[in-house]
């Protein structure tokens, strides 16, 4: 008996010598700061959920590591959340997922560069936040992607003239400049009307693109409350546009069920239609266990808040494995993935930008949501000229 | 032009209308007890939750939620009123903080309750389109703006003519000598109260019929109300609805001739200027001195 103990220490000093015996198996404290209360309410929800159900299932299906989520309120405020990941730094969290807004992510990965921890988020599509060459900081979006999907779209239909009517919020604005640039370079007629975000009367816009742009299509750059106001202003005006496209949080079966008069026709980022398809396996298990938590049918806030945390998960795990994730290799383990997710390809650059991020575009169809472009990937025929009223 | 500049106007006067409602009850509370609501925004949006919840419960229109609204809104600023009255020293002061702090909690029960989501009527009804000549506005719009004014003009008659009303301004004007007029300050504290309950309700009604409602909103409305309530000068009712007019033509005007971007800043710019030429408002009288 004692020879065998003996033999089997003797075993297990000799694989960890040589390397070749597995790291422990541990819980991993993640630490995730978003915005439950104030302004982001909402769309911080919504990512929270994803990363919880990424939680769930990375725990379920990785048989060794687990990882258990540390959730700090940023109440939608730089100074928050910067606190925030102080706390969480403070409490030993591996790595940070979540964030809302580029204001609040801003800050909010300085200060985790600071302590050398991981940021990952899809809440801020600022281009500035991955100028900053910061090793620690990645994201699986990017305003490229959501004006790739909005130009794409009005090309397609062959519009001539559109008026952006967008946000002064730092990530509509970028984006609507972004769409501005490149239907200018297109030869296509644009005018912009940027609003302050605590407008919320928004026919005197609507009757300058009825009376004086006299554009074919409204291109809607802002959130869902400012979307709801401006159809609401050009259902009383009824401007003469083909259609209107907006883009996140617009082609949604929460606006679809929220808004059934008002979103007939309109366009909006989607990555999935609604009723939502899940094709793969991946997608079907994150369906199921979204519905599980939270007895209702997945969004694309929690598609992404899943995605970025799922990659980090794994990132996590590889680096415990190979022993790198105190002596700071998360993020090359990070810099490492390159994997088809819900969001399409995800593989990080050496700013920690995915340059694979590609929108989808869909539209609201009889109180659901078909993707209309790309072709390759549209569930449905678009309608088109078609407007809501 | 002509035509854009007229629907401006028109926009901005049912836009004002709509400021106006949810100034007024700040502006009584204010006259009253010198007492500045912080948390009467969120008072207007608890309104406009409440006609949400009936509206989705029973499926009916939020104009029918009106009473229920004033039932829940009026308590609550019963509610308000008993924690403000509980202050001993530096009430004007004070109340400043409590009533934030109550704004802030009632933002988070909104929250708790409701969650985050946008919510707006599905009242189709309410959102189609009255036309009237060269004019475009929700039928919402108008009717709201419309019962705006009544409103007003109950409010004005019944301060003026009541003797509650008339208690309220005794009690406005000289506390003291209100007091040695047989009048309770206690109870005209409590009637302010529930008349600014009574204004919020409508109004929150209205801004879920007619517009986008979510948790954080009542603050902004705080802030709009505040800063009509001082441009109109305290304790002026037809300040109050001229300040809130001139308020939204101004804010309109500044989308349709220059950006909608400077809306915010423009109505800024009015409230400075006022001030600046005017400092006891555009309705205010100029205090006594001695």
């Amino acid at each position: 008996m004692k020879n065998i103990r003996n033999h089997l220490a003797a075993i297990i000093v000799a694989g960890t010598a040589f390397g070749v015996v597995p790291a422990h198996a541990e819980e991993f404290l993640v630490g995730s700061e978003v915005p439950l209360t104030g302004t982001l309410a909402r769309v911080g929800t919504g990512m929270k959920e994803g990363i919880e159900v990424a939680a769930d299932v990375f725990n379920r299906r990785n048989g060794k590591h687990k990882v258990k989520i540390v959730t700090v309120d940023d109440e939608s405020s730089p100074a928050k959340a910067v606190a925030a990941v102080e706390k969480l730094a403070s409490q030993g969290v591996v790595a940070l997922t979540g964030g809302y807004g580029s204001n609040n992510i801003g800050p909010a990965s300085d200060a985790a560069n600071k302590a050398n921890l991981v940021y990952m988020t899809s809440g801020g599509v600022d281009e500035n936040l991955s100028q900053r060459g910061y090793k620690t900081f990645f994201r699986i979006n990017n305003t490229a992607g959501y004006s790739t999907a909005m130009v794409g779209l009005l090309a397609d239909m062959g519009a001539k003239s559109v008026s952006i009517v967008t946000s002064t919020k730092e990530a509509p604005a970028d984006l609507a400049k972004d769409v501005e640039k490149i239907l200018k370079a297109k030869g296509i007629k644009v005018v912009v009307h940027s609003f302050d975000p605590a407008i919320t009367d928004f026919k005197p816009i609507i009757n300058k693109v009825k009376l004086q742009d006299k554009s074919e299509i409204i291109a809607m750059v802002g959130y869902e409350n400012d979307y709801v106001g401006i159809i609401r202003a050009a259902k009383v005006l009824k401007p003469e546009v083909k259609a209107m496209v907006g883009v996140w949080s617009l082609a949604t079966a929460k606006m679809a069920s929220d808004f059934p008069d008002l979103m007939p026709n309109v366009y909006g980022t989607a990555l999935l239609p609604y009723p939502a398809e899940f094709k793969t396996a991946e997608g079907k298990e994150f369906a199921e266990t979204y519905k599980k938590l939270f007895n209702k049918e997945p969004d694309y806030l929690g598609q992404f808040g899943y995605v970025q945390s799922m990659l980090l998960f794994e990132a996590i795990a590889r680096a415990a494995d190979a022993g790198t994730l105190k002596t700071g290799g998360l993020p090359a383990e990070l810099r490492k993935s390159d994997k088809e997710t819900l969001i399409g390809r995800v593989k990080f650059d050496d700013k920690g930008d995915n340059p694979f991020f590609s929108h989808r575009m869909g539209q609201h169809q009889s109180g659901k949501v078909a993707v209309v472009w790309p072709k390759d990937s549209a569930t449905g025929k678009m309608n088109f000229p078609a407007v809501p009223w | 032009m002509t035509e854009l500049i007229l629907q401006a106007i028109y926009s901005g006067l049912l836009q004002g209308g709509s400021y106006a409602l949810i100034a007024l009850g700040l502006a009584v509370v204010f006259g009253t007890m010198k007492v500045i609501n912080l948390a009467h925004g969120e008072l207007v949006l608890l309104a406009a939750y409440v006609a949400y919840a009936v509206e989705s419960a029973f499926e009916v229109s939020p104009i029918v939620a009106i009473p229920v609204a004033l039932l829940v809104v009026c308590v609550s600023a019963v509610l308000v009123y008993f924690l403000v009255d509980r202050i001993q020293k530096d009430r004007e002061l004070n109340s400043l903080i409590l009533t934030y702090g109550i704004g802030v909690m009632l933002t988070n029960a909104v929250l708790l309750i409701w969650k985050a989501d946008i919510r707006s009527t599905k009242s189709a009804w309410l959102q189609d389109a009255v036309v009237i000549g060269p004019f475009y506005s929700m039928r919402s719009e108008l009717g709201f703006f419309v019962l705006s004014l009544v409103l007003m003009g109950l409010l004005w008659w019944w301060l003026s003519k009541s003797w509650y009303g008339r208690a309220v301004r005794a009690v406005a004007s000289n506390r003291d000598a209100a007091k040695l007029m047989g009048i309770n300050p206690r109870t005209t504290e409590i009637v302010s109260f529930v008349v600014a309950g009574i204004l919020a309700a409508f109004a929150g009604v209205a801004l879920y019929s007619y517009g986008v409602i979510q948790p954080p909103l009542g603050h902004a409305l705080t802030v709009k109300a505040f800063i009509i309530t001082v441009l109109a000068g305290v304790g002026s009712i037809p300040g109050v609805l001229a300040g809130a007019l001139l308020l939204g033509v101004v804010e309109a005007l500044t989308v349709t001739l220059l950006s909608s971007a400077l809306q915010e800043i423009a109505g800024m710019g009015l409230f400075l200027l006022v001030l600046f030429l005017m400092p006891n408002g555009l309705f205010g009288t100029v205090a006594r001195r001695g």
